[in-house]
């Protein structure tokens, strides 16, 4: 029963796309020490976003990756720049407030402007079929685009000189001050590249799943249950945390029903605080 | 003389509520390696971290090379030409060696590829094992060899005035010798020093001129060969 292979493929799916949404969640919380608490709701916004010019402008979804992205990009270091980096330094109880008012409003403000029904982009891309494993292709193109930005992300962090600086202020703030690599900045670029990680999210999902208001609550907590499975900050963590909800999900929702596969989600969640608060695979250096 | 490299007068800096400069008076001239000796609490990691911008400077001024840097950004002194290694190293966890030297030169932002691929081949050159170990986390090195790669990681930002905090703490002798003779090196080739340093044996053998910072003042100042004479800070330092 374990070597199902649809529910295997149907969990990875899953799986990959639970990565490229914590992954974002995860650099912020990391680096910054900010839990941002809009994250599901920014997923929605674009997925929204996609949704619409897809109904009203014919725009191909997957198009929408390469306008919503640097759209949440701008935002989010806006938002950082202006309004969190004044309060970045305090307790984390005073940034978490700050986010979660944020997130009030702008779930408030979709409900308001969108409404909270469900809306699905109909594509009909047909199925790959590989003996009895039926494999939508708009969720298979959705998971590798997602394992994709995941492991784009991945590389720049390790490879370039942005994703050197922001490791360096995660690591040794004052420090990383002392090479001249300005705090602010950096702050207000690691936010960005979390909110854009959410929106190329926000478009994957809105492909794959209806798109509604009510499921940004659980998609943050989605996110927290991977960040706490693979380890906070890190890129790896994201992955190997999210592929496992996502097998986790899958496995349990095929036997005991969805209900349960949340749940065991959210008590994986309480098991790994109490006995393994560092993750899976612990504190990694790089993200 | 001529006018100093740097020139530090009635510097006040502290944090919060607790003052721990008491107007610093300090010159050190270009091409020279100055040692900042003192006990515990003195004010020397204070002073440095001042310099760089860490800490705010309340009062007074630093000239370095005709421009006022009290109240600079640590990006803006960097940028000015200093660099500051700063005490138990601080090298960036989960980085190798080559990417912490690398992030030293983060703010040359107009250096080619080449020129700072040339400063690398340089580093590699003053610490031979650095280059062994490129590919390795930062951390995963010895005292010696860490302090070795924070030494480089500052002059990957091609300062003239290199301050360094507490060179031989924790390092084993034989490490401090072996650093001392890269530094007199480094030294040769153009590049002033300012070392805080709490072993005065070390500092004075290393150094030209010394400042004695006491309870945020400097009280004796003067070449080492004069200070390593002088029977207070004998009996106070050197235990003699």
């Amino acid at each position: 029963m374990f070597l199902d292979p649809q529910i295997l493929a149907n969990g990875l799916m899953l799986g990959a796309l639970y990565a490229c949404i914590a992954v974002g969640f995860s650099l912020v919380w990391g680096v910054l020490n900010v839990i941002n608490m809009m994250h599901g709701s920014l997923i929605i916004l674009s997925g929204y976003l996609t949704f619409f010019a897809w109904l009203h402008l014919k725009v191909n979804p997957f198009l929408m990756l390469l306008v919503v992205s640097p759209v949440l990009f701008a935002f989010g270091y806006a938002l950082q720049y202006g309004l969190i980096n004044r309060v970045v330094s305090r307790p984390v109880l005073t940034t978490l407030t700050l986010t979660f008012g944020l997130d009030m409003i702008l779930y408030n403000l979709m409900n308001v402007v969108f409404e909270a029904t469900p809306r699905r982009i109909i594509l009909d891309l047909g199925s790959l079929s590989v003996g009895d494993v039926v494999l939508p292709n708009d969720r298979l193109f959705a998971m590798f685009l997602a394992l994709g930005l995941t492991l784009l992300l991945f590389w720049v962090m390790r490879s370039s000189r942005a994703g050197r600086a922001i490791v360096a202020v995660r690591m040794d703030r004052d420090a990383a001050a002392l090479m001249g690599i300005p705090i602010r900045q950096v702050y207000a670029m690691t936010f960005a590249i979390g909110a854009l990680m959410a929106g190329a999210c926000g478009v994957l999902l809105a492909i794959t799943f209806p798109v509604t208001t009510n499921i940004s609550g659980l998609l943050l907590g989605k996110a927290f249950v991977v960040c706490v499975i693979g380890g906070l900050g890190s890129v790896p963590g994201a992955l190997v945390g999210g592929l496992a909800l996502g097998l986790i999900e899958s496995y349990t929702g095929t036997w005991w029903g969805p209900q349960t596969a949340v749940l065991l989600g959210f008590v994986l969640m309480i098991v790994l605080l109490m006995t393994r608060p560092t993750g899976l695979l612990g504190k990694a250096g790089y993200e | 003389m001529s006018e100093p490299l740097m020139q530090v007068s009635g510097l006040v800096s502290g944090y919060g509520d607790v003052q721990v400069l008491w107007g610093m008076e300090l010159a050190v001239q270009a091409g020279e390696i100055c040692c900042i000796v003192g006990s515990n609490g003195a004010g020397k990691s204070t002073l440095l971290r001042t310099i760089s911008g860490l800490v705010a400077a309340r009062g007074g001024s630093v000239r370095f090379a005709g421009r006022e840097l009290a109240g600079a950004t640590p990006a803006q002194v960097l940028q000015a030409g200093i660099a500051h290694v700063p005490e138990g190293r601080r090298l960036f966890r989960g980085l190798t060696v080559r990417d912490n030297l690398l992030l030293g030169a983060y703010h040359r932002t107009g250096a080619t590829r080449a020129e700072i691929d040339d400063d690398l081949g340089q580093i590699y050159d003053s610490f031979p094992i650095l280059k062994e170990r490129r590919n390795q986390d930062a951390t995963t090195l010895s005292g010696g060899e860490q302090q070795m790669c924070a030494i480089g990681r500052g002059i990957m930002s091609r300062p003239t005035l290199l301050m360094i905090d507490e060179l031989s703490l924790g390092l084993a002798p034989l490490a401090v010798e072996k650093l001392c003779d890269s530094l007199r090196a480094i030294n040769r080739g153009g590049l002033s020093i300012l070392v805080v340093e709490q072993d005065v044996l070390t500092a004075f053998e290393l150094a030209q001129h010394a400042f004695v910072v006491e309870t945020g003042r400097v009280t004796v100042s003067g070449s080492c060969a004069e200070l390593a004479r002088n029977p207070q800070v004998r009996q106070a330092y050197m235990g003699i």
